[in-house]
């Protein structure tokens, strides 16, 4: 019996122990945790938001790293909420980081954030948009990137300022159709845009609005018969990468033609994939973004001018493409990062929070050409975090609003029939 | 609804438009579920990773396309052939060792099959989303005021001659002939002289054949991704159940209306809901009647 | 006492001492999962291992308990601990349900049922936003003090030993009762069973009522524990199978075989998560690669999972009836 007994003790032992090999950092390092969904549905985006990261690092490590020593990263892969807890805790207990940044994902920074507050360190979100992620009162969780009542308010500006005037009609007299996919993302960007249409502008909405799920749906034939029949003049459509592939292509097929279609966000519409499955057929549609070709740099700040040209250097010559969407919001969120540690010059959660509360930058202070401005609950403020719409024009996203910020304009205006987008 | 869209020509366009979306993809379900249903029906085997299959067809379809151009449907007669080889091949190494064990243990084997497979594209291929365009992905034929996808068209045409092609084969070929009693009665085949293994293996190389040929079909329709099986594998099972274990023409049939349980229930009740109906009309007919719409009476108490 | 007697004995006692000899957070966070997974694999065995009921939708009393106990607090503002109850109460009705189902399915269509009642709840989670806040999730509030469940790393250890050692002990009582006897004779021969008066319908649905319940519990615990709620995972198959795989690979119909599965399949997870993770994106799936094929292996070679490997290699006793 005692024999089988140390067998089973030595066994957990050396499960114990395997799990107990601690990593050293170097010194002379400073290390942080990063989260991303590398497996998974979202794993094309969360790969490009790592590149973001890892460009900025090394702009950051050329100018000497942040706090005198060199940026290094841990990275996690999260494909789910739990993997996220769970990772963020891993990252936090076993590699010893006291700032935690991520995740792309709205539906990631809800558990990554309650996971790393409860060990008391640092979360710098720097692209989910989930409008509750700022309301929770949590301590030490910064996010970067506005959230998606501020893609509503964006679009609703747009839609209303240039889209209105050029169809020849004032803002209330255009019938917006609503489309969305189902998670926080889609939700709160649709919810603050249906709001500010009709309060502010007075907007007609029209047929109902469908929210589904993105992962799962394989026909959308249903939703574009009822959008046949309402015929909005522009149709407000939030989607992931694949959602947004399959709409159009049926749309095409089923011949339903609306005046413009409007996006927000580095994904569905927003992202490379689609423009590479519809080619010159995409021509026309519209996503919020951050700034794509024929953003004039010299409409930003001299500093900003300088650090958004290193930027894009870096990332071209990193992925031998055009800062895309995820690329911008990782690089921009972790720049910042770097300003406020500058400022507190240290990682003590008290001095890091008087360092993010005291930066006050205009827009075209950075890259992206973003300003800073932290709200109390620990959000950059909408205004600051200009955001810029684009359009597709000819296999890219090209800048087309705001007009100061572009040498672009938008084009086809209203859409051309399906057979003329080339 | 606008009242409006009630009269005449309007509403029958969108009756229209819905059938027609509906015997469509009731296509693309069907070539999924007859490989399925033809594993469950004569090995008892609930095959989970079978969309993973269908995934690596997408995959072979889309490498075939942008590295050598090869159209899908050139693809298709090579798909079958590589797909009865991949089947053969899974089931020697993995199948085969399990085939009279209990039911979790084949079920955990095939479930161990399925994230392995998912996971080996994503670390060969990563998990962006790709999709191609052969010239026939963007013909659209139109009949009225509804319009047919040429793609779909054919993944439709393709499914009914593959459903018959099977049903033909099942039911006058010797091998076929072979293959159902061996369904019916393990022991009393066994007795006969038949070779149950070979029958296994012939049935299993046939399920994978379809369904990855069904992956290279769709492939102009859906973006390929490591997770693309997920997407269809859940409904398969649903139209498998609902067309009776190891029925042809079920399958073909239950595609259709889960199908248009999906089409007709995403119109009336909003895309959210679309999925809890046919879920619940797969509850429903285990409880009333398992051996599905079409099945035999019975069958599913037999046991496996 | 019998040799797997010991063993567990040991091990949980090797789990006690464990916060008095170790202060590394992330050890004690692998243990509380260790014994989480384990008591929720024996609850599970209760129906698939002694039962003989196979199900792949145990997930559905997983994400009841979750919801009921996150929604408690972050809804209502209740304990939740009340959540927990209510939790229990939901499964045990939806346990009747899936027992009922199992009375007139059989092997595979059963499991199916099972799928197709968790993607059921899945949807309707992830539909009704007025009530669970839809496809966003519910992030759980964390307070400190008992009756807001908010612990400490230690506390959890310890909450969590009492579960498993309280799973641990159902399992064996189910072994050596009468009512156990009686469910292995369900589970072998059916037929027979019935034939000897056993009431096996009764039996069949209370087996699979108590091991909601039982995985139910667990489920409000794991709420509170990692802090989110989200209907996609909560109600996942990944779940369902994760629950079976641990007492497969352990030794199913076994009291000892979920926790060797899990302290096996936690740490293997754990510790190919952390080396692959994070290295040129996608190669992350690497780890999953071996779990599928391990699998495999373990299904195809070793049915009676750990516990059989364990006797034949003479460290414990052989056991009598191995169930097939």
């Amino acid at each position: 019996m005692p024999r089988r007994l140390l067998v089973i003790l030595v066994a957990s032992l050396v499960a114990v122990s395997a799990l107990a090999a601690v990593t050293h950092g170097q010194s002379g390092e400073y290390k942080i945790g990063v989260l991303e969904p590398l497996t998974g549905p979202l794993a094309g985006e969360g790969k490009r938001h790592l590149e973001g990261y890892e460009a900025v690092r090394d702009m950051i490590n050329e100018r000497g790293g942040v706090m005198g020593k060199k940026l290094v990263f841990t990275v996690a892969d999260v494909p789910d909420p739990t993997a996220a807890a769970t990772e963020a805790t891993r990252l936090v207990t076993r590699e010893g980081v006291k700032i935690v940044t991520g995740t792309y994902s709205s539906r990631l920074c809800g558990a990554a954030s309650e996971a790393a507050v409860r060990h008391n360190v640092i979360y710098w979100e720097t692209s989910c948009v989930d409008p509750r992620f700022n309301k929770r009162g949590l301590k030490n969780v910064y996010r970067t990137e506005i959230d998606a009542t501020g893609f509503g308010w964006y679009n609703i500006e747009f839609i209303a300022k240039h889209l209105a005037p050029r169809l020849g009609k004032k803002p209330n007299e255009l019938k917006i159709a609503f489309l969305s996919e189902d998670s926080s993302y889609g939700q709160g960007v649709t919810e603050s845009a249906r709001q500010r249409a009709k309060q502010e502008f007075g907007m007609q909405e029209v047929g109902s609005v469908e929210y589904y799920k993105f992962d799962t749906t394989n026909d959308f034939t249903s939703v574009i018969v009822k959008l046949k029949q309402a015929q909005p003049d522009i149709l407000h459509h939030i989607a992931y990468t694949n959602d947004s592939i399959l709409f159009y292509r049926q749309a095409k097929e089923q011949n339903l033609q609306v005046k413009a279609v409007v996006h927000a966000g580095a994904t569905g519409y927003g992202a490379a994939d689609f423009g590479k499955a519809h080619g010159n057929e995409a021509n026309g549609v519209f996503a919020l973004l951050e700034p794509g070709p024929g953003f004039r740099v010299e409409a930003l700040k001299p500093d900003g001018q300088k650090i958004e040209k290193e930027f894009r250097d870096a990332i071209q010559k990193k992925t031998g493409s055009y800062p895309l969407g995820a690329h911008q919001l990782a690089g921009g969120g972790l720049w910042l990062l770097k300003l406020v540690l500058d400022r507190a010059k240290s990682d003590d959660p008290d001095k890091v929070r008087d360092a993010v509360m005291s930066l006050d930058l205009p827009v075209g202070s950075m890259i992206n050409g973003w300003g800073v401005k932290f709200s109390p609950e620990g959000q950059n403020a909408n205004e600051r975090v200009q955001h810029y719409m684009l359009q597709w024009q000819n296999g890219q996203l090209v800048t087309v609003w705001p007009e100061e910020f572009t040498t672009n304009r938008a084009k086809w205006i209203p859409l051309p029939a399906w057979d003329q987008r080339k | 609804m606008d009242p409006a869209a009630r009269l005449g020509s309007a509403q029958i366009d969108v009756v229209a438009q819905l059938a027609v979306s509906t015997v469509l993809l009731g296509g693309i379900y069907a070539l999924i579920a007859i490989g399925l249903t033809l594993i469950f029906g004569i090995m008892r085997v609930v095959n989970f990773a079978h969309g993973e299959f269908l995934m690596l067809g997408m995959y072979l379809a889309f490498f075939a396309f942008t590295l050598r151009s090869i159209d899908p449907w050139v693809m298709l007669p090579i798909a079958l052939v590589i797909f009865f080889g991949v089947g053969l091949l899974v089931y020697a190494l993995v199948m085969r060792g399990v085939i009279h064990a209990s039911h979790n243990v084949q079920i955990f084997t095939t479930v161990g099959l399925s994230t392995a497979l998912q996971n080996v594209a994503l670390v060969l291929w990563s998990g962006d989303y790709q999709l191609f365009r052969p010239w026939h992905a963007s013909v659209v034929l139109r009949l009225g005021n509804t319009a047919f996808n040429l793609s779909q068209v054919v993944a439709f045409a393709v499914a009914v001659l593959l459903t018959a092609g099977l049903f033909a084969f099942m039911k006058w070929s010797h091998t076929g002939r072979v293959m159902r009693a061996t369904a019916q009665d393990l022991d009393a085949a066994t007795l006969m002289g038949i070779d149950t293994d070979r029958v296994y293996r012939l049935t299993f190389a046939i399920g994978i054949a379809c369904v990855g040929t069904a992956g290279v079909l769709v492939s102009p329709l859906y973006a390929a991704y490591p997770q693309a099986g997920l997407q269809f594998v859940t409904l398969a099972y649903v139209v498998v159940v609902l067309g009776g274990l190891g029925d042809m023409a079920g399958a073909l049939a239950g595609s259709v209306i889960v199908a248009g349980v999906e089409v007709a229930g995403s119109y009336v009740f909003g895309t959210a809901w679309k999925e809890v109906l046919y879920f619940i009309l797969f509850i429903g007919v285990l409880v009333f009647r398992p051996a599905g719409l079409f099945g035999q009476r019975g069958a599913e108490s037999l046991g496996v | 006492m019998s040799a797997d007697r010991w063993v567990a004995a040991a091990l949980f006692a090797v789990a006690a001492l464990m916060p008095v000899v170790v202060r590394d957070s992330f050890i004690l966070d692998s243990l509380i999962l260790i014994l989480l997974w384990g008591a929720l694999s024996s609850a599970w065995n209760v129906a698939g291992g002694y039962a003989g009921q196979v199900s792949l939708g145990h997930a559905a009393f997983f994400g009841i308990g979750a919801y009921a106990a996150a929604l408690m607090s972050a809804r209502y503002h209740q304990s939740p601990w009340l959540g927990l109850v209510a939790g229990i109460a939901l499964s045990l009705v939806a346990g009747g349900a899936i027992g009922f189902l199992s009375n007139r399915l059989k092997g595979p269509y059963f499991a199916l049922s099972t799928i197709a009642f968790a993607e059921v709840l899945k949807i309707i989670a992830s539909r009704w936003r007025g009530f669970t806040s839809g496809s966003e999730g519910v992030p759980v509030p964390f307070r400190p003090g008992f009756w807001t469940m908010g612990l400490t790393h230690v506390q959890w250890v310890y909450l969590a030993l009492g579960v498993a050692i309280l799973y641990y002990l159902v399992q064996v009582y189910l072994e050596r009762s009468r009512i156990g006897y009686q469910l292995a004779g369900v589970r072998e021969d059916e037929d027979a069973a019935e034939a000897l008066g056993i009431a096996t319908r009764r039996r069949k649905v209370q087996a699979v009522m108590l091991s909601a319940a039982l995985t139910s519990m667990c489920g409000s615990f794991w709420a509170q524990y990692i802090g989110f709620v989200d209907p996609i995972h909560v109600f996942s198959i990944d779940l369902s199978v994760r629950f079976a795989l641990n007492s497969i690979i352990g030794g199913i119909g076994t009291a000892l075989g979920p926790f060797l599965g899990s302290i096996l399949i936690t740490s293997l997870e754990t510790y190919l998560r952390a080396t692959f993770s994070g290295m040129k994106a996608g190669f992350g799936g690497i780890y999953l690669i071996i779990y599928g094929v391990v699998l495999i292996l373990v299904v195809r070679f070793a049915p009676e999972g750990l516990t059989g490997i364990a006797s034949r290699l003479g460290l414990t006793a052989r056991k009598a009836d191995a169930p097939a």
